[in-house]
């Protein structure tokens, strides 16, 4: 079904090419298999459409146009994160991973040239996940990131940095974090049109704190995949915070694969002008006594959209499972659209969940009582929305 | 300083406000008393500018102003002030930096210089230990978590930190024990003076104890229909409103 491809992915041609091309640049002979298989894979099945839950609010054709076609009128600051002093920095770029100098003896990159083929996770990606098997077939950078137990919790900020911005660019970074670990990792957008998955793995006693720090300009998109495979006595504390883009789209998995860990994320979703954003977050507790809180808050403008959700399913025999969805969302104009349920599959017997979702606007009793005090209507609608929004701030 | 003409006024689709009228002079205290659904909070609703509450007829003059055709932040620049009867919270927003940010903006509407934070601490202590309040007020959100007396107290200190020239309390003695009770008379007493005027609404006849009025009025079915001195209050106490309906 080479049509697909002629639709969203590339010119088949042009796609021959690129893995040709990736053949000469010396892609290990697994690889090559791996990617031999998920094309097989990807001419089975549909291009993303509306028909997929996951693509449901987004408009598909984005994927293919031309970036410099989207209006834009929000501009937001893009932190500088190459000048974090107390952090380790990776840039990805058109050459990989740059910008390390000397790895600390904490830390071990290893490229798809000298990483082990067991080491690579391999997904099963299904048609609503399509993207991401796109990623498979295409992933240009990436490799194994392994970080060993310090004394003190380390830094690492990852940051997005390409110079041709309008392909394009597959990459995959795998996180393998020794057991006893304390990690605070930053992934930031500077420029690219990313289509990144991340993967997770961690060892027992781990403490991982990722903030996913995506603010676009109405030109630019991302699409990423996380997983996360949590053991036991593991705490992971997710923070997004989404922001603008002509299209973002994330999908967040948790696995329990043990007891007693705890998964914590707050999202925060803010589209303007003619954004697409989509977030959704789907944790698995296969096991016992593990806790997931998931809180997003999601406030869209003018034309934009905004499909946000956070769906738990609880397998037989995963008592004390203990989970919490709390999705809120603000409709700043006539024109914005917010789409949000958050769902519970609970086949266990004692399970404590709670769930629930709002949508609306700000409210007028908070916002007149900001304005009897002397505060102009727009300040007033801004300190309603960093009000709105704080309960998500979870680090 | 304001002058209530025959105002007549919405609250959602309901007609409450039905002809009222009121004048008060600067330096006056007047108490507003009356029923439950009489239109009380939404005569000070409508003073400060709140969307919900639509003026139909009649006006209102406030320091020569046309005070219903201001925003609710350009009256209060120009000092009307409601002290809510049911304060709203705002979680995640500290008491501090609201009230620095109302106070900053309501000068910048005046054309007077900002307060750094520095300036603005020192003033805000100093209020707190005049007002008998306890300072833990300002780390906290506002209103959140805080008991019902508490968010009566923080709003008579907003209005101590914002020196208001027309302050409207809308009862603000509802719900306190007599300690809180004192505390909110000696805020409004200290605030006092021949510039400065109140529209006390209240339910009892007790804040009057603590708060000497110069006049007293009913507020019965969107308009006043008596008026009177400090007695009144006490008449009112005795007999209740069942007058009202002969
Ligand atoms: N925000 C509001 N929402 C719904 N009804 C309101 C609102 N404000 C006032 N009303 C209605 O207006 C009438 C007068 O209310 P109010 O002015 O609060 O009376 P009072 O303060 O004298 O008890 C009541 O019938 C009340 O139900
Ligand atoms: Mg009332």
């Amino acid at each position: 079904m080479v049509g697909l491809i002629t639709d969203w992915l590339k010119q088949p041609e042009k796609l021959a090419q690129e893995l040709e091309q990736q053949k000469a640049d010396e892609i290990p002979a697994w690889l090559q298999e791996k990617r031999q298989s998920a094309l097989q894979k990807i001419q089975t099945m549909k291009a993303p459409s509306r028909r997929l839950e996951s693509w449901r609010y987004t408009d598909v054709n984005r994927l293919i146009k031309d970036l410099d076609s989207f209006q834009s009128t929000e501009h937001h600051e893009k932190i500088n994160a190459t000048e974090k002093k107390d952090s380790v920095v990776i840039v990805i770029d058109e050459s990989g991973y740059t910008g390390i100098g000397e790895c600390p003896d904490w830390l071990t990159i290893q490229t798809f040239n000298n990483m082990s083929p067991g080491d690579w996770h391999e997904f099963d990606f299904d048609s609503e996940s399509v993207v991401s098997l796109a990623n498979d077939l295409l992933v240009q950078t990436g490799g194994l990131i392994s970080i060993k137990k310090t004394s003190q919790p380390i830094n690492i900020h990852i940051v997005y940095a390409f110079d041709e911005i309008d392909d394009w660019k597959y990459i995959r970074n795998q996180f393998k974090l020794a057991h006893g670990a304390e990690v605070n990792i930053i992934e930031q957008h500077q420029t690219g049109r990313i289509n990144v998955i991340n993967v997770y793995d961690l060892a027992d006693h781990v403490v991982l704190n990722r903030s996913h720090d995506i603010r676009l300009n109405s030109s630019e998109q991302f699409i990423s995949f996380n997983l996360f495979e949590i053991p036991e006595n593991v705490t992971v504390t997710n923070m997004n915070q989404h922001i603008g883009g002509s299209l973002q789209h994330h999908t967040h998995a948790i696995n329990f694969n043990k007891t007693g860990s705890k998964y914590t994320s707050g999202s925060i979703n803010k589209s303007f002008d003619n954004n697409h954003i989509t977030d959704i977050v789907n944790v698995n507790h296969s096991f016992k006594n593990n806790q997931s809180d998931v809180t997003h808050r999601s406030i869209a403008k003018d034309q934009s959209q905004i499909f946000n959700n956070a769906k738990a399913l609880v397998a037989v025999g995963a008592d004390q499972s203990e989970i919490e969805q709390d999705l809120k969302n603000v409709l700043l104009s006539p024109d914005a659209k917010i789409f949000s349920k958050p769902e519970l599959e609970v086949y266990a017997d004692e399970v404590v969940a709670a769930h629930g979702s709002t949508i609306g606007a700000l409210d007028e009793t908070a916002l007149f009582y900001l304005r009897s005090r002397g505060i102009n209507i727009d300040q007033a609608r801004d300190i309603m929305i960093e009000s709105f929004e704080q309960e998500a701030w979870v680090c | 300083m304001l002058k209530i003409e025959n105002v007549f006024a919405n609250a959602g689709d309901k007609e409450i406000l039905k002809g009222l009228s009121l004048e008060v002079k600067p330096g006056e205290v007047h108490a507003i008393m009356g029923p439950n659904g009489a239109g009380k909070s939404t005569l000070g609703n409508l003073l400060a500018g709140m969307p919900y509450v639509q003026p139909q007829g009649g006006s209102v003059q406030y320091m020569g102003k046309d005070l219903l055709s201001l925003e609710p932040e350009e009256r209060a620049a120009i000092g009307v002030f409601l002290a809510f009867q049911y304060p709203v919270e705002i979680p995640g927003v500290n008491n501090m930096y609201f009230l620095r940010t109302a106070l900053n903006a309501q000068r910048k509407y005046r054309g007077e210089d900002a307060m750094d934070s520095a300036q603005f601490l020192r003033m805000v202590k100093q209020k707190i230990k005049d007002m008998n309040m306890r300072d833990d007020l300002l780390k906290r959100p506002v209103n959140v978590g805080f008991s019902g007396g508490e968010k009566k107290r923080n709003e008579v200190f907003q209005m101590g930190v914002l020196e208001p020239k027309l302050a409207i309390l809308d009862e603000t003695d509802s719900g306190l024990d007599i300690d809180a009770l004192k505390i909110v008379a000696d805020g409004v007493n200290q605030l006092r003076s021949a510039d400065r005027s109140f529209i006390i609404i209240t339910h009892y006849q007790r804040l009057l104890d603590y708060i000497e009025p110069d006049f007293v009025h009913v507020l019965a079915d969107g308009k006043i229909v008596k008026s009177g001195d400090k007695n009144l209050a006490l008449e009112l106490e005795e007999q209740g409103y069942g007058w009202l309906n002969n």
